[in-house]
């Protein structure tokens, strides 16, 4: 067959008819897609360690340790900052904090990381999504005690288990946010061009070709 | 190779709406044409257009690799000097290439000859990819097709798969697409792109080619002020090369699709480039820099091209040195290139050209365009076609 053997043509639809039901994210039934499934929540494995990586997921040591390392990255960058030791530990315990690396702020210890190992491409060593820092919060009587939760504050669940569901976008990498000091410095050239009377008459035909 | 009349879908408006393929007909005008298909032997697919395809692009490659490191090549190819090192740079780290469409003059029984390379800003992807798909589909299910009919088109399933490697080259960054405001084409276009990122799990978003910002590091960034790391921009290289943010190429960590060395093989000197270096190959046609007319002096009639242009803009046949000019537009400021008149062959009524997709470096279908005048523009109608013995 020299064509696109299936299309999922419920993904294909613009405007869904109203007999069918949700879409399907995929639009290619390609069989080393299938584990990227619909719906919004995904299940993660909770890990406390390499080690802990090693023996509880289908990752290899050297995927494990980069992993972990990444995790610790990301806690610098978007862990919870507190302006004194107190006020961290009162939240977090005593001894479950640690200044930052520029040494001004105060974070709790990273208490593991959440992985999804559906993302991960074990034939190619890849992983397709971020390693999220967790924490374990411990603020005594909170209805958060001894809850596990991310950056953000989201929890994920109780401490003592270590598979959860959360949303798709807790393994999602963050974007980068800047100030924009200038904007349109690209599309000049297309306009000036079709101002030019000619062929291009059309509003709808573009810069393909 | 033969065209034939075929009975149009019953209210296949109506389903182009439901899938939001909106323009199929442009100014009542009908530019997705199924009154008619073209049917293809499995011979002529694979050995006449299949194998040529991938055999010339990689042609291309070689002459890719000649241009970036030779400071005369780049200069006859009118490639700003400000971006030469831009685009080496990205030959060098090999820049992965998503697609490219080739354009071939073919009549069922003589050599394809290679028209140009669409390389950078290829378009008619979604008709081509599913549309005309769909269309084989439904004339099967509905009868009116042989069961065995089979088509040139495994570019949907192809996209999906090239999109999931260059995840895999380009890690956890997000995929900006991009493209002018104002053309319900190049949407479209970009939007079907989108859909197959999105089936390989790629994280998509969409910013207009006119609202890319800057920040002061000249890192770019879309109206969330979200840094851009990738991005698929439907919009030619030498446009951006050209525009005040050009001199950001190449200063920021950006992964573009297509990559910037792209630049070299949507420009018309590849022609009399690829002439040169496979002088004489049977899918090539003869072709000229200005600086070479001498050597045309055999030919009786030439086509003369913009070094850039789209869409048959600005093309004009020399019959003994009497210039006459088939089609207006903007372009040509650049210089111009010149090849022997090979016309389009003629099914019934109509010059008939033959789109053939690459994704990545394998061939993957064939789109078809028909139209009243020898030169394919952007008007031209687009038929779909089965491959039947």
């Amino acid at each position: 067959m020299k064509r696109t053997k299936i299309i999922d043509l419920s993904a294909m639809r613009k405007i869904k008819p109203s007999y069918l039901v949700k879409p399907i994210t995929l639009a290619v039934a390609a069989a080393m897609l299938s584990a990227c499934g619909g719906g919004n929540s995904q299940e993660v494995t909770f890990v406390k360690s390499v080690d802990d990586c090693v023996s509880n997921t289908d990752f290899t040591l050297a995927q494990c340790e980069v992993a972990y390392e990444k995790a610790l990255e990301e806690a610098e960058k978007t862990g919870p900052k507190y302006k004194s030791m107190a006020s961290c530990e009162s939240e977090f315990g005593p001894q479950q904090c640690l200044t930052d690396r520029s040494g001004s702020f105060f974070m709790p210890f990273m208490a593991g990381f959440i992985v999804n190992q559906l993302l991960f491409d074990r034939s190619r060593n890849y992983y397709g999504g971020s390693y999220n820092p967790v924490y374990r919060y411990n603020r005594p009587y909170s209805r958060y005690h001894d809850t596990l939760m991310l950056s953000d504050g989201t929890s994920i669940g109780k401490y003592g288990k270590n598979k959860f569901k959360v949303s798709k976008s807790a393994t999602s990498p963050k974007p980068k946010i800047t100030k924009t000091v200038s904007r349109g410095g690209f599309g000049s050239v297309a306009s000036a061009k079709s101002s030019w009377g000619g062929g291009k008459s059309s509003s709808s035909k573009g810069w393909g070709g | 190779m033969l065209r034939q009349d075929i009975k149009q879908r019953k209210e296949w408006q109506k389903k182009a709406a439901e899938f939001g393929f909106k323009f199929h007909t442009m100014h009542g005008e009908t530019y997705w044409d199924e009154s008619a298909f073209y049917q293809f032997s499995l011979n002529q697919i694979e050995n006449d257009l299949e194998q040529p395809t991938e055999e010339i692009h990689q042609m291309c490659l070689e002459v890719v690799n000649q241009v970036v490191h030779d400071e005369e090549w780049l200069t006859k190819f009118k490639l700003p000097p400000n971006q030469w090192e831009f685009i080496r740079d990205s030959w060098l780290n090999g820049d992965p290439s998503l697609y490219s469409r080739l354009d071939f003059a073919y009549d069922g029984k003589n050599p394809a000859k290679l028209y140009e390379n669409n390389a950078d800003t290829p378009t008619s992807i979604y008709e081509t990819g599913f549309w005309q798909w769909l269309w084989l589909q439904d004339n099967v299910d509905g009868g009116k097709l042989n069961r065995g009919a089979d088509q040139f088109n495994s570019l949907q399933e192809k996209l999906v798969n090239r999109f999931f490697d260059l995840q895999v080259l380009t890690p956890n960054r997000t995929l900006h697409f991009a493209c002018c405001k104002d053309t319900e084409e190049d949407r479209g276009t970009v939007q079907y792109l989108e859909d197959c990122a999105n089936a390989a799990g790629v994280n998509c978003k969409f910013v207009y080619v006119e609202d890319i910002g800057v920040d002061k590091n000249g890192n770019f960034t879309d109206l969330d002020n979200q840094v851009i790391t990738w991005m698929f921009k439907l919009y030619p290289w030498e446009f951006m090369m050209a525009e005040e943010y050009g001199q950001f190429l190449g200063t920021n960590n950006i992964r573009w699709i297509e990559p910037p060395w792209k630049a070299v093989l949507s420009n018309k000197a590849l022609m009399p480039a690829l002439w040169k270096m496979f002088p004489d190959h049977p899918n090539l046609l003869p072709s000229f820099f200005e600086d070479e007319l001498n050597k045309a002096a055999n030919f009786s009639s030439l086509v003369k091209k913009p070094l850039f242009s789209r869409e048959g803009a600005n093309i004009s046949i020399i019959n003994g040195g009497k210039e006459k000019t088939e089609s207006d537009g903007p372009y040509g400021d650049e210089g111009f290139i010149y090849q022997a008149t090979h016309f389009l062959p003629k099914f019934s009524d109509n010059y008939t050209l033959i789109g053939s997709w690459l994704v990545d470096d394998t061939a993957a279908g064939i789109s078809i365009r028909e139209d009243k005048s020898p030169v394919t523009q952007d008007m031209s109608r687009f038929l779909p076609h089965i491959i039947l013995g």
